[in-house]
């Protein structure tokens, strides 16, 4: 699976949770799924696991903490799935 | 200085003073809040069975004001316990919005074995707070978590709120017992800042060793998932009984 089918894919997940329109229209790699599509923090967890569903894969704790952008969640996917 | 040093500091200058914290918590909610608890003796003798079995204790309660940390540690342990069991005080983690306004609310918070989380914050500054005190509690200190996140704004254990930390710190120590504890004012009907004067409190407590067959985030979410449970049926069992 190709990082641009992935971010397709992650953008997909997100939209649900997306407060912030306008940053959805433009988003890219460095978009902060925080602070610029001001998704609820409490939220990131059910993101993060609708990821393990979609890509059929196990995302550490730790590896979470380190998701900001959409970016390193397209990384962060692609890394897991090897 | 290194983060495990700062703790320690903290921890010693907590201890130092708490001959004279400790006391004063009790009086100021005894006889200026005239504050009572139905039910101690069963809680501080389920807190103390825990302590003394040397495993690590995670507190774990629901949240309707913002003195419940006091009113919890009042409900697992008299005076004489604490000044006894240092480590039975447990760390709290208050949210800092709601004492960075002044020097003296930042110095108390720090003195009373807290350590401030950014609520919304980043998920690499929340682990850091749920990593220190994972550590603290390696060590024979206790620790106390709302699972909720926050005062529950519908007066009710929200089961769907829970804060998936709570599975992440249990999963970082073996062996972990989580300390449920459902604590109440009769009169209190929904979240406040605090309990009424004269308030009489129920509390209930329950302690199970959490156990997942999942993995990865999905495990710590489990956890605190069953850590939401066992606070919901303690509610209803409250309910059904004082209806």
């Amino acid at each position: 699976m190709s990082e641009e089918q992935i971010f397709e894919q992650v953008v997909k997940i997100l939209t649900p949770y997306v407060k912030d329109e306008k940053a959805l229209a433009s988003i890219s790699g460095e978009t902060n799924i925080l602070e610029d599509l001001k998704v609820n923090s409490a939220r990131l967890v059910d993101v993060v696991l609708a990821f393990e569903d979609e890509f059929d894969i196990e995302i550490a704790d730790e590896d979470v903490d380190s998701v900001n952008t959409v970016g390193d969640c397209v990384s962060l996917i692609a890394r897991t799935k090897g | 200085m290194s983060v495990r040093i700062a703790l320690w500091l903290q921890r010693t200058l907590s201890r130092l003073i708490s001959p004279l914290w400790i006391p004063l918590c009790v009086l100021v909610m005894t006889y200026i809040f005239r504050w009572k608890i139905e039910g101690v003796k069963s809680s501080r003798a389920e807190y103390s069975r825990l302590r003394k079995a040397s495993v690590p204790v995670l507190i774990c309660a629901n949240h309707l004001t913002k003195l419940d940390s006091a009113l919890i540690g009042w409900a697992l342990g008299g005076m004489t316990f604490y000044l006894r069991d240092f480590g039975a005080v447990a760390w709290n983690l208050p949210a800092r919005e709601h004492f960075a306004y002044s020097w003296w609310a930042r110095i108390a918070v720090y003195l009373l074995k807290c350590i401030p989380i950014d609520r919304g914050g980043s998920r690499k500054g929340i682990a850091q707070v749920l990593s220190k005190l994972t550590w603290l509690m390696n060590r024979g200190e206790a620790g106390l978590v709302f699972p909720e996140g926050g005062r529950s704004r519908t007066g009710r254990v929200d089961v769907q709120s829970a804060a998936y930390g709570v599975g992440r710190i249990v999963r970082a120590l073996p062996g972990c017992r989580v300390l449920c504890v459902y604590i109440r004012g009769r009169s209190q009907d929904s979240w406040s800042d605090l309990p009424k004067r004269g308030e009489s409190f129920f509390v209930a407590v329950r302690s199970f060793e959490p156990k997942s067959d999942k993995g990865g985030l999905r495990a710590s979410v489990d956890i605190a998932e069953q850590v939401m449970m066992h606070l919901s049926e303690m509610e209803s069992r409250y309910f059904d009984d004082h209806a």
